[in-house]
């Protein structure tokens, strides 16, 4: 036994005298490199350009340093990258990217290679956040960004704010793409080309490529379709009584399959919102709070309203209302989801608000 | 020409070492050249008037008891006087004329020189072929006090000492059953070395006391200076460096163990008391924990549990996570290591081994010298070296921060063995982690688990109760401690013969 393990020691000692040692176990071997030779990607951006794309990778190698910006163009995001590489001492590495941008004229050509380059390379995730620049490039976006800092904690600090404001969300590739997939619809934050980076709305995805923009009252209604509303305030006046800014705290949205007869001729989105009197007078008599509960219900089933017409007017189900139907109405299952074309459709809204007591005693 | 590696030959034990009859010359000719043998002829007045002789080695016997006890009643007991022949004489003193407790009638010439040895006395009559021995000994010993590396907050504190028979007295006050077996074994040709083995009988599994004794048996070695020489005769110490038998310097503990149907070893000349069989769990867990309350005891375990993760995984899931897998850690923990590793000129893996080295070498000077100038060390080596390779960019902050804690984790483990054992194979994990990255370190991993898998004490899997089905309640003494009146029965893994501990 002593001898054999001898053997096959020496015999391990002299693959790697042999020269042809290291190449197989290379081979065998995950590849090191070291991570301070490393420049940690954050935000990658995409943009069309021409018929090619152009690749901007903005990192920072150290914490609290000036953002670098690299730059790179070819036909394809892959080749665009490995130009990339070549360009400065560090490797860059995308393991780290958080965001993905993409710029408009890109999105209207297509997001789908894009989506396809992170869903096959190795380093990068398929969490990684998708954000579409509106009116400019992901390129122009990041390089006015680095000037006041970074893009990736701008854009950080954008994601970890969702919560407070009503008319964005986070969405991953991954997200996209399940939509896309399964639906052939979905939607993305979009950001202002300028160096804040803040938020726009939404641009509406279909069959892979950028159709509009939900801005304003319908990125608003979006929120609400999809429950997403943490936080927002309505001002609202009733008629008759005095003004006073609510906080919605909640909204649950379902959508019901309409049916004459047998066919599917629209969908109702229900929406519950919940809120409190953030400013303005009690609300103690009944009658105030109903008129306050009117005037929010009317307020949202307009921002929800907007939110539908574009689905309606881009024939795109980019909010899943017909999977959210059929999960109402699974014996419809076939219906909503193989035969169901939302251009087709009526799309209504109904919404019930409620205004919660408040901490005052007066409520 | 074909090389032999000469090898001595085997060196039988003779058996008596010293053969013939008992006589004084006999033993002058054992003890010669000895300064500390001593033979003084006392004169038996009376009917039988003959001239005796008393043997015995200086500094082994006792003075006062050899003046005491057995000249004086020499001198004067009147019954004596009257005895007619030596022999009648001999006779009576060996029923009591003379007042030792101890006394046995030798005729060989082995005995003799071993009872010398022991701090007996012997008496020589002439014209006769047997002498009485009479014990003098001296029984100098340390007294007993609280054991040193075994903190106590509540509990005895009556720890052992050199003396084994001290120690087997302790137990006996620990344990008033008179079920308490004491079998001894002499070990070591020139140490000649009493050890105890001691256990619960109607309850401990007589096989693992016949299998215990059988190895001690089967000892023969010079001598037993130190606890290694017991250790790695009786358990397979040679194919791991994990510890199998388990040593406690608390008296308290010793007998928590004996009555759960461990077997237990004393050694003469060590103050510990060893436990056999002994699993992983039992390594984990502290004196402390009986005394502790049971969420307490529990929590504490699970922590060392942990502890132990990390002092062997920390190091080398660094190198693997830094060198091959970057995209497993946070990007903000990712960009503070590698503005820490700024400038620093070495890769990751070499400089976690060469700082578990130095950790290594610290731990080694700071045990080697005093206490006071250990200290000093530990602070010069750990703060000053420490914070100067950090400033002069030899070592990162990050590689520092994470040699610091994979060592303070290993500190936790209640028992120095297995804190070693984890560090050996702490040092192989890092070096497998820096040649393959995760897969290194699973591997690793594997093979430690392979390894301790593999392991017995006494024909306990080492691994019980997790990688062993042991039984109802297995977990309890070794993983989880629920409220004592809860838990009912033994360990099952050591088959008692009487599983149930308390009503």
């Amino acid at each position: 036994m002593r001898r054999v393990l001898a053997g096959a020691l020496t015999a391990a000692l002299l693959l790697a005298l042999s020269g042809c040692g290291p190449r197989t176990l290379t081979g065998l071997l995950p590849y090191a490199r070291e991570i301070e030779d490393m420049e940690l990607v954050r935000t990658l951006g995409v943009d069309g350009d021409g018929d090619g794309v152009a690749v901007t990778a903005s990192g920072g190698a150290r914490e609290g340093e000036e953002t670098h910006l690299t730059a790179g163009r070819a036909d394809t995001i892959s080749v665009a990258v490995l130009s990339m590489q070549s360009q400065g001492s560090s490797y860059l590495y995308f393991g780290h990217v958080g965001q993905l941008l993409l710029g408009e004229e890109l999105a209207r050509r297509g997001v789908s290679e894009p989506l396809d380059y992170v869903l096959r390379d190795v380093e990068m995730r398929l969490e990684t956040a998708l954000y579409l620049v509106r009116d400019g490039t992901a390129g122009q976006a990041m390089a006015a960004a680095a000037e006041e800092g970074s893009a990736a904690d701008r854009l950080e600090a954008l994601a970890e704010d969702v919560g407070l404001t009503a008319d964005t969300m986070t969405r991953s590739v991954k997200d996209v793409l399940a939509d896309l997939e399964d639906r052939g619809a979905s939607f993305a934050p979009a950001l202002t080309a300028d160096g804040t980076l803040t938020a726009a709305g939404y641009g509406i995805l279909k069959e892979g490529a950028l159709v509009g923009w939900a801005e304003g009252e319908a990125a608003l209604g979006v929120n609400l379709i999809l429950s997403r509303v943490d936080a927002d305030v309505v001002e609202v006046s009733p008629p008759g009584q005095a003004g006073a800014a609510l906080r919605v705290v909640d909204a649950r949205s379902r959508v019901r399959p309409v049916f004459t007869g047998d066919t599917l001729t629209g969908l109702e989105v229900l929406c519950r919102v919940e809120a409190n009197l953030a400013e303005g007078a009690p609300a103690a008599e009944d009658s105030r709070r109903q008129a306050l509960c009117d005037a929010l219900a009317g307020t949202e089933a307009g921002r929800i309203q907007a939110a539908l017409d574009l689905a309606h007017a881009l024939d795109a189900d980019y909010l899943g209302l017909c999977r959210k139907a059929a999960l109402l109405a699974p014996w419809h299952r076939r219906v909503l989801l193989e035969e169901a074309e939302l251009g087709k459709l009526t799309l209504t809204v109904r919404v019930e608000a409620v205004l919660q007591r408040s901490y005052h005693a007066d409520g | 020409m074909r090389y032999e590696r000469e090898r001595t030959a085997p060196h039988p034990r003779r058996e008596p070492r010293f053969a013939g009859p008992l006589t004084v010359e006999g033993l002058a000719e054992v003890f010669a050249h000895c300064v500390d043998f001593t033979r003084r002829p006392v004169a038996l007045e009376g009917e039988s008037a003959c001239t005796l002789t008393l043997c015995y080695l200086g500094g082994m016997v006792r003075m006062e008891r050899v003046s005491d006890y057995v000249l004086r009643p020499l001198a004067e007991d009147g019954g004596l006087r009257r005895c007619p022949t030596a022999a009648a004489a001999m006779a009576r003193m060996e029923a009591g004329a003379l007042y030792n407790l101890g006394v046995a009638r030798r005729t060989t010439l082995d005995q003799g020189a071993f009872d010398l040895v022991d701090g007996w006395c012997l008496l020589f009559f002439p014209g006769e072929r047997e002498a009485l021995s009479f014990f003098v000994g001296t029984e100098e010993k340390r007294s007993v006090s609280a054991p040193e590396n075994e903190t106590v907050l509540k509990g005895a504190r009556d720890g052992f000492v050199e003396s084994v028979r001290t120690n087997t007295s302790i137990v006996r006050r620990h344990l008033k059953a008179p079920e308490l077996r004491i079998v001894e074994e002499l070990v070591g040709r020139q140490s000649v070395t009493a050890v105890d083995v001691l256990y619960l009988e109607g309850l401990t599994n007589p096989e693992l006391v016949e299998a215990l004794v059988e190895r001690l048996r089967a000892i023969d070695i010079d001598g037993v200076f130190a606890t290694g020489n017991i250790e790695e005769y009786i358990v397979p110490a040679a194919r791991t460096p994990f510890p199998l038998v388990q040593y406690t310097q608390r008296s308290d503990r010793f007998c928590a163990g004996l009555a759960e149907g461990r077997v237990g070893l004393l050694i003469d000349g060590i103050p510990l008391g060893y436990l056999t069989p002994a699993v992983l769990g039992n390594f984990l867990q502290a004196p402390q924990d009986k005394s502790s309350g049971w969420l307490m005891a529990t929590a504490l375990t699970l922590l060392r549990y942990g502890c132990m993760l990390l002092t062997l995984f920390l190091p080398a899931l660094y190198v693997a996570m830094v060198t091959f897998h970057q995209e497993m850690i946070p990007t903000r923990l990712a960009l503070s290591i590698i503005a820490a590793k700024e400038n620093v000129p070495f890769r990751s893996g070499f400089e976690v081994l060469v700082l578990l080295l130095a950790f290594e070498i610290l731990q080694e000077a700071g045990l080697r010298l005093p206490q006071s100038i250990g200290q000093t060390v530990s602070i010069i080596g750990g703060l000053v070296v420490g914070s100067a390779a950090v400033e002069a960019k030899i070592v990162s902050p990050a590689v520092l921060i994470v040699v610091a804690i994979a060592g303070i984790a290993g500190y936790t483990m209640p028992s120095q063995e297995l804190s070693g054992a984890l560090r050996i194979w702490r040092f192989l994990l890092a070096l497998l982690a820096g040649a393959a990255g995760l897969f290194g370190a699973v591997a690793g991993a594997a093979a430690l688990i392979i390894h301790l898998a593999g392991l017995e004490s006494f024909g306990v899997p080492y691994l019980t109760p997790f990688a062993v089905s042991a039984g109802r309640e297995a977990r309890e003494h070794v993983f989880l401690r629920r409220p004592l009146p809860q838990v009912k029965d033994r360990p099952p893994a050591l088959h008692p013969r009487n599983r149930r501990k308390q009503r």
